[in-house]
């Protein structure tokens, strides 16, 4: 299947990544099977659950809408840029504090879309965040947990951080 | 950073163990496991609800670059042995089928066929290149086309499609009616609704490129029991080879037989239970002899198979379930074979669409009910018809017939109801799995609780006071439900439902509902009271089916002091967003003095963990697993004790472990540590120490059990512009004795209210006239967003007792109540349009059709008959437009009909929003 990949540069959580890839797959499955970043999930593939979601150039995109290619040239920062196991960043520290996560398999892109959110708003309302929140389906939690999170993470100046 | 105290766990929030790794995107996933040289696997499936299948065509698919192997029914048939539902219920049809479809096709989404490839996307791409020849055959899409003589049996061995009728009396039901002033009658149904977690089904099916052995990860519920199931299903054997099997090697078996005789021996009454059950099963042989075919070739076969061709199974972070991961998937077995044939490791993981067809759809339930009352509103018995579409497939290894048995149990509640006759009938049709899903029997709740709600209506009595009326108080207690199960004093249900109407201060709300109609507001209250055996009282599971308590109310754990002093506790229970890691190590650490940090808990490997088939489920880990654990780790600390006692020669009286430092009491300066401990216990123990430095197994048999119960209150405003239902305000007042760990006690309560949430005003698995599925996308089956979730207030009550293992389980109780709070609040609502809340989906199309702003659409789905032949029809009712439309003018006619058109397809535009569609 050479003849129809494509050569896509991009920079995913600070580093140059050069990759010559099918040119129909999606910026999830390089990130996942070719970078080994399996922190960002696939729930429905269709673009409604939102656990795909990672910062595209800053701003909070859905990883399986959109192809590889498109991302050719851009700045990626999946969940795995957050923080570590040793040092969580205080949205991660917030979102462990307040119990924010269940099965956690949304977890990740509801970690970005909260990054993203507090990147261009450092605060936001909890009308704001609730809004913000809802492209993001998590089954578990009923959600009480995740925005309670949000507003440790803001009360404990997240967003400096974002 | 530390947790709090040792020896405080127990009852604080402690911040979960598994957190650092999933927030941080390290956790486990079954889509995050790639083996090296490993290829993916995509399935064929039907388009066709119900058809023959002609001729099968891979010979494409098989050349094309990048596949490995195309499988079929026909191969399954060849290679594997048939799923038998071997649930003895007298009469009961359960079918026999293969993992992929054989002649025919019995649902959208039946798999025909299994690609291997090099890749998912060539695996799907060899897909479209087989060419199946179907021959579409009327479908079965509802209860009443499933009734219908002229139209095919799904399961030609079945002569029809109702597999099952059952009727069941207990108490004297003919006195009770006899002696009531009024019967009450109403038909409830409850839509097909979907556990959908947001990580779909998947499995790795590993082959360990040395032995061959099959290393099967997946998301599963319970591995064990797909341990075991694989192992009755795959490499089907002849009955031949395997007898010539056991004749030249009797050792293969002696260790099985061994296993099984002990645990036969140790559960007698699971003898007792096969014994009553042995007419129906033989009954089950006579009517398909080739089951006693299969029968043989897969018990032999297991019997004769090396132990080492048994599969391991390994599950590790699971993204929920909600009852879905619990059977077998049939995929997976296609799944294993291919792997297996092929000699190398192989990933199926379902995608979303498939996941909605086919991975698991529960409740389509409808209830007819009669009620005996005195004109003061006392209760004196129930008839109730239950009809259940289980779909095609039943679930292996429980049916939908198994969760008919426990709603027919659980009829009563916590109610005082002298008699019930629970008549079951259970339909076939051309759609999706029937699958336990979140309180697999929440019917019993929705119906008892919609069901007072109309009573009190029609008596004119208040809707607490009939509760307070008819529900068992502490003062009766102990008592016993008319089907059984013991009341022990511990069931608080109406210590909750007092407390709810005190919170809500129920009786200013008839006031506040006027006041808020008089400004033109449309606002509503409903109450919900439950009870829930999580885990029930002592062998409540035979009360369901005689002697499953055998198999599933013994709890086993190991407490294991390792080779380095460091401590684990090794369940059967398989989490999956519950937190055991973190709940269960809370409970032993309380026992052995230790930080929380300092347990370990493993959990997902059938060659580690207990024997049990019941994996987690039916919430009942806080009191079998926590019951466990605590046992286990008190008999570790005997064991850790009376070794450290030798080292400090001292009483072992006088041994005191705090804070993971072992002492005597009183000279915490001189102590030994855990370590010197495992080292010494290392010096004692004869043999190799690959079992750990001191292991315990215990079992728990859930002790004196109990009940868990709430009292939901729901607040409702309905916008009869939109017919959007908006929840200002939501109560849950429950008592599951002790909590473990507050912060989850509360989540769990959470989710499950907005599932129910969901399941009400959003979520249908729908399917049209015809069984063609119009739900295979998240923006057809509309899961509730941050939005639509109101905050959910909790208040907990605990029911003092000195019971061993206060805990009991609270994972289902939230979506057991909430659909009957929120239906009970709509309709007070909307009663004063005359509005009659009879169905449990509830959309905003739906609320204006039946608030009379738009007229009603004609159902797509068409219920049983009539089970009352008393049963007057009720003339449907006319909607406010019809009824008012002579008095108006036609130009405001005319202004009407188009504001109706406009509302209903505002109301359209509203869901295409809500679901992102442009």
């Amino acid at each position: 299947m050479s003849d129809d990949r494509c050569e896509v540069t991009v920079t995913v959580n600070g580093e140059e990544r050069s990759l010559a890839v099918e040119c129909r797959r999606t910026l999830a499955e390089v990130l996942r099977e070719d970078l080994g970043l399996t922190g960002t999930h696939l729930g429905c593939e269709h673009g409604v659950c939102g656990a795909c979601t990672v910062a595209v150039d800053g701003a909070a995109a859905r990883s399986c809408l959109m192809l590889a290619v498109q991302a050719d040239g851009c700045e990626i920062e999946t969940v795995e840029s957050l923080g570590t196991e040793e040092k969580l960043h205080p949205i991660q520290q917030a979102m462990w504090d307040e119990h924010g996560f269940q099965c956690a398999f949304c977890a990740p892109g509801f970690l970005m879309t909260v990054y993203c959110l507090l990147r261009e708003n450092p605060a936001p309302t909890p009308e704001e965040i609730r809004e913000e929140l809802s492209g993001n389906l998590c089954r578990c939690t009923g959600y009480a947990s995740i925005l309670t999170g949000v507003q440790a993470a803001l009360s404990r100046g997240a967003a400096a951080d974002a | 950073m530390r947790e709090g105290l040792a020896g405080k766990y127990v009852g604080a929030k402690v911040r979960r163990v598994e957190d650092r790794r999933l927030l941080t995107g390290r956790g486990r996933y079954i889509d995050d496991l790639n083996l090296p040289d490993m290829a993916h696997a995509a399935f064929l499936r039907s388009p066709y609800p119900h058809a023959h299948i002609r001729r099968v065509d891979i010979d494409s698919a098989r050349r094309m670059a990048g596949v490995f192997l195309v499988l079929t029914g026909a191969d399954m048939a060849r290679l594997t042995n048939p799923f038998l539902g071997m649930m003895a219920l007298d009469g009961l049809y359960d079918p026999v089928f293969y993992a992929l479809a054989t002649d025919r096709v019995r649902v959208v989404g039946d798999p025909v066929a299994i690609v291997v490839a090099e890749s998912r996307r060539v695996a799907e791409d060899a897909c479209e290149l087989i060419d199946v020849e179907y021959e579409p055959i009327a479908a079965i899409a509802n209860m009443a086309q499933a009734m219908d003589p002229m139209r095919p049996p799904i399961w030609p061995r079945a002569r029809s499609n109702v597999l099952w009728e059952d009727s069941q009396t207990y108490g004297d039901v003919e006195v009770a009616f006899a002696g009531a002033d009024r019967v009450i009658r109403e038909r409830f149904a409850q839509h097909r609704q979907s556990n959908q977690p947001m990580e779909t089904r998947g499995s790795v099916a590993e082959i360990d490129p040395v032995s061959g052995e099959l290393i099967f990860h997946s998301a599963t519920q319970s591995a064990h029991s797909l341990k075991w199931s694989l192992a009755f299903l795959l490499e089907r054997t002849s009955v031949w080879r395997s007898i010539r099997e056991l004749a030249t090697n009797r050792e293969k078996p002696r260790k099985f037989v061994v296993g099984a005789r002990a645990f036969i021996k140790s559960h007698p009454d699971l003898r007792t239970a096969t014994k009553s059950s042995q007419p129906a099963m033989l009954k089950q042989l006579r009517r398909e002899p080739k089951r006693i075919v299969h029968l043989s070739e897969a018990l032999l076969g297991l019997l004769a198979k090396d132990p080492s061709r048994r599969p391991r199974v390994l599950a590790q972070d699971i993204g929920g379930a909600f009852g879905a991961k619990g059977l077998v998937p049939r995929e997976d077995v296609a799944l294993a074979t291919a792997a297996l044939q092929l000699g190398r490791s192989v990933k199926w993981i379902e995608d979303r669409n498939e996941h909605l067809m086919v991975g698991g759809q529960a409740r389509e339930e409808t209830l007819d009910i009669d009620v005996a009352v005195t004109s003061d509103g006392t209760i004196l018995g129930l008839k109730v018809h239950m009809t259940m579409d289980v779909g095609a497939y039943p679930g292996f290894p429980f049916n939908g017939a198994f969760f008919a048995q426990m709603v027919k149990v659980m009829m009563p509640g916590p109610y005082r109801i002298g008699a019930l006759r629970f008549d079951t009938t259970i339909t076939a049709s051309n759609k999706g799995t029937y699958v336990p899903y979140r309180g697999p029997w929440a019917a019993e709740t929705w119906v008892r609780e919609r069901m007072i709600d109309v009573v009190a209506r029609e008596l004119g009595i208040g809707r607490a006071d009939i509760r307070l009326a008819n529900m068992i108080g502490a003062d009766e207690l102990p008592a016993a439900m008319v089907t059984g199960p013991p009341l022990d004093v511990r069931m608080s249900a109406r210590r909750t439902l007092e407390e709810a109407l005190r919170v809500a201060d129920f009786d200013s709300w008839d006031a506040i509902r006027d006041q808020a109609r008089s400004e033109g507001r449309i606002v509503g209250m409903g109450l919900a009271t439950f009870i829930e055996a999580a885990p029930g009282p002592p062998k409540f599971f035979d009360y369901i089916s005689p002697g499953f308590s055998a198999l599933a109310g013994v709890e086993p754990a190991h407490a294991v002091l390792e080779v380095d002093g460091s401590l684990s506790v090794i369940t059967q229970q398989v989490p999956h967003g519950q937190g055991h890691e973190t709940t269960l190590a809370q409970v032993a650490a309380d026992e052995l003095g230790v930080a929380v940090e300092a347990v370990r808990v493993r959990y997902g490997d059938s060659s580690i963990t207990p024997f049990s088939l019941f994996g987690t489920g039916g919430s009942r880990s806080a009191a079998m697993a926590g019951g466990v654990v605590t046992v286990a780790a008190q008999e570790l600390r005997q064991r850790v004790v009376d070794i450290a006692s030798d080292l400090m020669e001292a009483s072992t009286e006088d041994i005191v472990i705090e804070d993971g430092h072992i002492h005597v009491a009183g000279t915490p300066a001189i102590g030994v540590s855990f370590a010197e401990v495992a080292a010494e216990a290392v010096r004692r123990r004869p043999g190799s120490p690959s079992d750990g430095a001191i292991r315990v197994t215990s079992e728990w048999d859930g002790g004196a059990g109990g009940w868990a119960q709430a009292t939901h209150v729901c607040w409702v405003e309905i916008d009869l512009d939109t017919g959007l239902v908006t929840i200002p305000r939501y109560v849950v007042v429950e008592d599951c004795g002790e909590l473990i760990n507050p912060a989850i006690v509360d989540g769990q309560i959470r989710g499950g209210v907005a599932q129910g949430i969901g399941a009400v005003l959003y979520e249908r698995a729908a399917y049209d006239g015809d069984a063609n599925f119009q739900a295979g996308t998240f923006m057809d089956f509309l899961i509730p967003t941050a939005m639509e979730i109101p905050d959910v207030e909790i208040h907990h009550l605990q029911t003092p007792s000195d019971i061993f293992a206060n805990y009991r389980g609270v994972g289902e109780g939230g979506m057991i109540a909430a659909p009957a709070a929120l239906t009970n609040a709509i309709e007070d609502a909307l009663a004063h349009l005359g509005a009659r809340i009879t169905e449990q989906h509830l959309p905003p199309a739906r609320i204006l059709e039946l608030a009379g702003v738009i007229e009603a659409e004609a159902p797509t789905e068409v219920g049983p008959p009539d089970y009352s032949a008393a049963a007057a029809v009720p003339a449907p009712r006319p909607s406010l437009i019809r009824e008012r439309m002579p008095t108006l003018t036609p130009a405001q006619a005319q202004a009407v009909r188009r504001t109706a058109t406009s509302v209903r397809s505002g109301a359209r535009r509203f869901a295409d929003r809500y679901a992102g569609r442009p």
